[in-house]
């Protein structure tokens, strides 16, 4: 009989491993077990015996682990190529699509000041950073060159209500675009809300822009990272916050399904705050916390050394918050956390959610483009914010002397496609977790001076590998809550109310 | 003067010719060939831009090789 | 004056502190030359990068720190953050060369999904009178100029 493994890769050696029994797999341990993938994305747990089993061809063809291999696509004998093709068809639908996400950074004036600003903010006065009406409109046009049937327009700033008559121009100049392309057409808004009233909340509404803000937590770690004159950011985001929401109640929306999106960035003061962080989000109605690191870019660099903790860190700030969350869920309280949803779509679902950072390859350029408000196109917003601190790399030209082929066929394009590609990638090459995984360029680039990156020192790559390890240890523990919690963070519901009404052409 | 010797496999004839035009306004300069090496003799203007100069050369040739895909 | 790096082999790698450089020795049969190539030019915006060839398929690096000055710990950390970059670049060399029809048919779907369908304007645009256009069967030319009646030809002097 066969004992036991140790999973310790040196101990491993002692395994008299026969190649040609199985199909292409990558393996981690994990919970105990061994976490097997296949090159579609297909998972498999195995005891640590199964898994010597595999790895020697010692599988007998009516035992329940032949048929667990099989039915996974693990064995090389059964390899079902067709079923293999149609994962990664599936997997890899986003490919066909083009940029449906368009940020417009309509100022970068902003009334607030954050600690970790990303956006490379300028003060109130310097009205020369607000886009006007003739560059909204020539971006537009180009957003309407994607040749993908969905597009989300997203207003970005700075602080876009600032600026708000150029946003209102662009929703109203995209509207009248869209009567002929029937796009299906959204408009999303990042806001701090401090400068909403009930007139510019009225026009947002009817236009059925979504609305999103941040909240860091609590209101004293707020209104300490993300200051404004009065003290007062976070009293105001909540106001509104509620005041939103109260507006979608009253128009009969389903408030599990509509309310604010709200996004918090964890900074070094956040780690020890997990639970507070959770039960605010809890108490403003939201249903996603998406609890993002911080990252390299913008005010970020300047204050990281007091910002920044070490990913270990942040990784036992995450486990401790999704397990309180998945705590509350148990207890009916419906709170989602973004990260893993993207993460379980994937692994259970076999569907690529196309959130553009965690992809492969990623969406910069090919998924999403950031349009600066002097009209300079980027390949996503924080190549845009590269672009504030001085480095030109992610410019692809302008709004007023490029075609949208031109853009997302610039040489730039090229180098993120290949530079994100897992498969061109070490460490992610054999990674198991490299069919539901993605890596940022813009990232390596700053961090660490190429867009390909070095993974095995990459904070992103520590963050992702740490998520997913959680997760799949959850999966491993197979709690029936912890699973039906994940299959409600894993269905979609679609929010039509926010696509722009379908008018005929003729109207 | 400062004698930088480029092998020939290892830098582009072209990348090393634009490097040294891209430097024209900082220095006098010299340029020869070998059997092995692109060999630039460099009088900098300004001696003590010397380090800064020579080394902000040898990268822009490197770089332009690199672009060129190597010293073929 | 260079001095070896400690806990490296002797020869490998040393260090001049007075021009805050170390100089790596790089095997090319272990690390291929665009491998060479990818990792130097990821230090240009901090070092000053040299190459050479003291002997056949073995180059020297030499890297010296555009700020002028390092201290010992500083250079071992170049060279060791050299040699890590150097790994990758070797490392991505050889899988993309395993893995490149793969990765070439996912950047051509990603690039041709994105582009999308050429516009009128964009086809107006193009240029069709790029001469290195080769054509022995014809096919680009048109019916009218293959199979046509031809020109009558000039009379020629002399003729009755």
């Amino acid at each position: 009989m066969n004992s036991p493994i140790d999973l310790h890769p040196a101990a491993l050696l002692g395994v008299r491993a026969r190649p040609g029994s199985q199909a292409l797999f990558r393996w981690r341990p994990v919970a105990g077990k061994v976490l097997l993938t296949s090159l579609e994305g297909n998972w498999l747990l195995l005891a640590a015996d199964e898994f010597r089993r595999f790895l020697e061809g010692d599988v007998p063809e009516d035992s329940e682990l032949h048929a667990r291999l099989k039915a996974g696509n693990f064995l090389r004998a059964h390899f079902d190529v067709r079923a293999a093709a149609d994962r990664i068809r599936l997997r890899k639908r986003f490919l066909a699509g083009g940029p449906n996400l368009h940020l417009l950074v309509v100022t970068l004036r902003c009334n607030e000041t954050c600690v970790y600003c990303h956006a490379s903010r300028a003060n109130m006065d310097q009205v020369h950073t607000d886009m006007t009406e003739e560059t909204a409109e020539r971006a537009i046009d180009l957003v309407f060159r994607s040749p993908s049937p969905f597009l989300t327009i997203e207003f970005q700033g700075g602080e876009p209500l600032v600026n708000f008559k150029v946003v209102k121009h662009a929703i109203e100049y995209a509207t009248d675009k869209n009567r002929a392309a029937n796009k299906r057409l959204q408009f999303t808004m990042v806001s701090n809300f401090a400068l909403l009233d009930d007139e510019k909340l009225e026009y947002l509404l009817r236009h059925r822009v979504q609305l999103c803000t941040s909240i860091d937590g609590p209101e004293k770690l707020h209104n300490a990272q993300r200051k404004l004159p009065t003290q007062d950011a976070h009293q105001r985001a909540v106001h509104w916050i509620r005041r939103v929401n109260e507006a979608y109640a009253a128009a009969g929306l389903d408030p599990t399904l509509y309310h604010v999106e709200a996004l918090l960035t964890t900074t070094r003061e956040t780690l020890p705050l997990w639970k507070e962080v959770v039960d605010t989000y809890v108490g403003l109605g939201c249903k996603a916390l998406f609890l993002r690191a911080i990252d390299p870019f913008g005010f970020a660099d300047r204050t990281r050394q007091r910002l920044e903790y070490p990913r270990e860190e942040y990784l036992r700030f995450y486990r401790n918050a999704v397990d309180y969350m998945l705590e509350l869920n148990r207890q009916g309280v419906q709170i989602l956390e973004r990260y893993a949803s993207i993460f379980l779509t994937k692994i259970l679902r076999g569907e690529d959610p196309n959130f553009l950072d965690i992809r492969s390859p990623s969406g910069a350029g090919i998924g999403a483009l950031a349009y600066n408000y002097d009209g300079k196109v980027f390949t996503c917003d924080e190549g845009r914010m590269l672009h504030e601190m001085g480095d030109d790399t992610f410019l692809l030209g302008d709004v007023r002397s490029h075609s949208f082929r031109e853009l997302v066929g610039h040489e730039t394009v090229r180098a993120m496609v290949l530079a994100s590609n897992l498969d061109g990638q070490p460490d992610c090459v054999s990674c198991t977790y490299q069919p539901y995984c993605g890596t940022i360029p813009t990232f390596n680039h700053k961090n660490q001076g190429s867009i390909f990156g070095r993974m095995r020192e990459s904070s992103v790559c520590a963050v992702h590998k740490g998520i997913q390890d959680y997760l799949f240890e959850k999966l491993a523990e197979a709690d029936p809550e912890t699973l039906a919690t994940f299959d409600r963070w894993t269905t979609v519901r679609e929010r039509d109310h926010f696509v722009q009404p379908a008018t005929s052409v003729s109207e | 003067m400062t004698e930088l010797r480029f092998d020939r496999q290892l830098y582009s004839g072209e990348a090393v010719d634009q490097a040294v035009k891209a430097f024209a306004g900082f220095a006098a300069f010299e340029l020869e060939q070998t059997d092995a090496h692109w060999v630039v003799r460099v009088t900098p203007r300004d001696p003590k831009l010397a380090r800064r100069l020579l080394g902000e050369l040898g990268n822009h040739a490197l770089g332009l090789t690199v672009q060129r895909g190597g010293a073929k | 004056m260079t001095t070896p790096i400690a806990d490296l082999p002797a020869g490998l790698a040393a260090a001049d502190l007075a021009s805050a450089a170390v100089h790596l020795l790089v095997d090319e049969e272990l690390y291929p030359l665009p491998a060479i190539y990818g990792a130097a030019y990821v230090f240009i915006d901090r070092c000053y990068v040299f190459l050479d060839r003291p002997e056949g398929a073995r180059v020297r690096v030499s890297l010296a720190a555009k700020s002028g000055a390092a201290d010992e710990a500083a250079l071992r950390a170049l060279v060791g953050e050299f040699a890590n970059e150097l790994l990758s670049c070797a490392f991505r060399h050889q899988i993309t060369q395993d893995n490149r029809v793969l990765i070439e048919t996912a950047t051509m779907q990603a690039l041709a999904g994105a582009m999308g369908q050429p516009s009128l304007d964009d086809l107006a645009k193009f240029d069709f009178s790029d001469q290195g256009f080769d054509d022995p069967l014809g096919i680009a030319m048109s019916w009218e100029e293959k199979h046509g009646k031809k020109a009558p030809k000039a009379e020629s002097e002399g003729a009755p």
